[in-house]
């Protein structure tokens, strides 16, 4: 059959429900995704299934940092590290390349984004670098990731980007920090920093929350959501000494609040979250400090840290039908939960900063 | 396995027991006298900016060279005194990435702002139009040196180094009456849990000053390839671009093999490393980094970044563990 007529046949039975679309199934059924490095240097994205096997690995052309899994497509967009430029629009299903995110003239990835509920839409947090003013990409996912427009993040350094469940409303973390390429990864503004969440709902910045003063320099980077549209969110810490505090809770329409942890229990965060999950139905959340190699669960709704759990070089969590997963720097996948402690050693991988449910 | 315990043991111990002689001769040899010249040399340079003014008054860019050497040489202890009521951002506010800098200073100007003649007043101004970058506009910028009324002028390039003066007083006092004990007696209750996290400290301090020499002070005039970007160069209207990198490392080389302790194979690693680095720089002979002239001028810095870089990872790979800071691949991320 030649080319034309086949790809006319096909989607003639597509069009006819004939064939069924390609699903996450046809990637081997990953539920997680997982940026990775391998010893002689080179760097993957992985497919994750609920046994913790590597279903794919897909080369990326350099260090990755989280990933966005298409709602329904067995597709994945992997982000670089920042400030990269490379988002790669990946079929899971084959292995191929579907298309590259090229970053307008004067703007960088961030690392982090987030599809809307229909997968029609992709949303990039980017940098404006020559204002210093954070922006969100749009991206048309149904018509090869062609970008769409933009829009203001509503504050500096936006960083992780989600979706309230049941909505199109997304929260940003703004992580305040003012960077240019120029001078790499250097911290152009710390002493006027000022983070915050901000919510967009249809391009337009609809409330924002910020910690009162004293707390400005604790950088709003890591988010999760849970069910009901709480957010949480993992900060890393930028002022002098100790870090006051670095895993803080809102719900739209409140005034934040942090989780009030003490002593050493907080000391042994060396003042950063590398990354936050909600579980048990949002009632515990769970943050990384790979720093302190610690992970701590934390109850939701009273504030406090329940537990702490050792783990070298921990930094991804997510969760999964209610259970939670993490991912280390030394290859290791686990569950940390009170009881079980299955865990997967992949030792020729070391799991980059994020794990990404499908 | 009692092999791997024993060099645990080995390897752990001798840092352990003589942390506090380390951190105590850093503070001695290493800090105290970089602070104490910001100190003096600020000073001076309040001084001769009361007695003259005139950007090219040979004595007062003389104080402020030496002045601004004295905080370069300090430039890598960021913490503590340093971050207090962010006295270090307003000594150098740099990269200026979107030239607030000179556009801050020719408002005061042109408003002929009163908050310029008191020292005490100008600690309010936005750290743009502070410091020794603010200082430098005012002294060698073509277009700042000569704006505005020369009594207005002048009295702002004296209330700017009085300015400096003050918060390198401050930074020194603070260091003496308080961080100092700090900084020797680490405990339970306080900023420092043990000997280890003072070490773990410095061992930032050092770090971040590479990668800062490497990512700011080489990295900016270097730009692209297809567009280098010589008129980013850090201080290059004094022309102390190359200086700068000059007397960050040798700060950073003394700190690293203090670190080093009784490694002595560490420690040589640290100076042969240090002295390939600023072999390459003085070969290269360009004060201000005018990158763009030669492709072969380029490859030059480009090598001693290189250079610093490898530093670096020595630091991180070799020295952090040794300090008990893991060298993991998330650990060191930061994003």
């Amino acid at each position: 059959m030649a080319r034309a007529g086949r790809r006319a046949f096909l989607s003639g039975l597509l069009a006819a429900g004939m064939v069924a679309r390609p699903s996450w199934a046809d990637a081997g059924s990953p539920v997680f995704l997982s940026a990775a490095a391998v010893p002689d240097g080179g760097y993957l994205l992985c497919g994750i299934t609920a046994n913790f096997d590597v279903v794919f690995r897909i080369p990326l052309p350099g260090r990755g940092h989280a990933a966005a899994a298409h709602p329904t497509r067995p597709e994945a967009v992997a982000f670089a590290r920042r400030p990269g430029t490379f988002p790669m629009v990946i079929d899971c299903a084959t292995g191929q390349r579907k298309a590259t995110l090229s970053a307008p003239e004067g703007r960088h990835f961030y690392g982090h984004g987030t599809f809307s509920a229909d997968g029609s839409r992709l949303y990039t947090t980017e940098n404006d670098f020559a204002a210093g003013r954070g922006r969100i990409g749009i991206w048309d996912a149904h018509q090869g990731y062609l970008r769409i427009g933009e829009t203001d993040s509503g504050g500096i350094g936006p960083h992780d980007i989600a979706r309230l469940p049941g909505s199109e409303t997304l929260v940003i973390a703004n992580g305040g920090i003012d960077t240019h390429p120029d001078s790499g990864r250097t911290k152009l503004n710390i002493p006027t920093m000022r983070p915050n969440l901000a919510y967009l709902e249809e391009s337009e910045l609809v409330e924002t929350a910020t910690l009162p003063k004293p707390w400005n320099k604790n950088s709003i980077r890591h988010l999760a959501v849970s069910a009901t549209g709480k957010v949480a969110f993992g900060m890393q810490w930028q002022g002098d000494g100790p870090a006051p505090a670095l895993i803080g809770l809102h719900q739209r329409g409140q005034a934040p609040h942090v989780v009030h942890v003490e002593g050493e229990d907080i000391h042994a965060m060396r003042g950063y979250i590398g990354s936050i999950a909600f579980a048990d139905q949002g009632k515990t959340i769970a943050a990384t400090s790979p720093r302190g190699g610690i992970l701590q669960f934390f109850d939701a709704h009273r504030r406090t840290l329940i537990r702490t759990a050792q783990i070298e070089d921990v930094c991804g969590v997510a969760s999964h039908d209610g259970g939670l997963t993490a991912t280390s720097g030394t290859g290791r996948i686990l569950q940390p939960s009170v009881s079980n402690k299955w865990s997967t050693h992949h030792r020729n991988l070391r799991w980059d900063n994020h794990l990404i449910a499908v | 396995m009692k092999r791997i315990c024993l060099i645990a043991v080995l390897v752990t111990l001798p840092f352990g027991t003589q942390a506090q002689p380390v951190a105590e001769a850093i503070l001695k040899s290493h800090i105290f006298p970089r602070f104490e010249a910001l100190a003096t040399a600020s000073s001076d340079l309040a001084n001769k900016a009361q007695e003259s003014c005139a950007p090219a008054s040979k004595e007062l860019r003389g104080a402020y060279h030496a002045a601004f050497d004295a905080w370069v040489s300090a430039s890598h202890l960021r913490f503590g005194p340093t971050e207090r009521q962010d006295r270090a951002f307003a000594l150098a506010f740099w990269p200026d990435s979107r030239g607030a800098t000179p556009r801050t200073l020719a408002a005061l100007i042109a408003d002929k702002d009163p908050v310029a003649t008191s020292a005490d007043a100008y600690g309010d101004v936005s750290i743009a139009a502070r410091g020794f970058y603010a200082l430098e506009f005012l002294l060698f910028d073509d277009t700042l040196k000569a704006a505005g009324d020369p009594a207005y002028h002048c009295a702002l390039v004296q209330t700017v180094s009085s300015d400096i003066s003050n918060n390198a007083s401050a930074i020194l006092v603070d260091w003496t009456s308080r961080y100092a004990g700090i900084f020797l007696a680490p405990g339970p209750e306080g900023r420092y849990r043990s000997e280890e996290e003072v070490l773990q400290e410095l061992l930032k301090a050092l770090s971040t000053g590479l990668q800062f020499t490497s990512e700011a002070r080489l990295g900016r005039p270097l730009g692209t390839f297809d567009r280098p970007r010589p008129n980013r160069a850090e201080a290059r209207r004094s022309e102390r671009s190359a200086r700068h990198v000059a007397l960050s490392l040798s700060s950073l080389q003394d700190l690293a093999i203090r670190l080093a302790g009784l490694d002595t194979a560490l420690a040589a690693d640290f100076s042969a490393k240090f002295a390939i680095a600023q072999n390459g720089l003085t070969a290269l002979n360009d004060p201000v980094f005018k990158t763009g002239a030669s492709l072969q001028t380029r490859i030059k810095v480009e090598v001693v970044q290189q250079n610093v870089d490898s530093i670096r990872s020595v630091v991180t790979q070799e020295l952090g563990p040794t300090l008990g800071v893991a060298a993991g691949f998330n650990s060191l991320d930061g994003d």
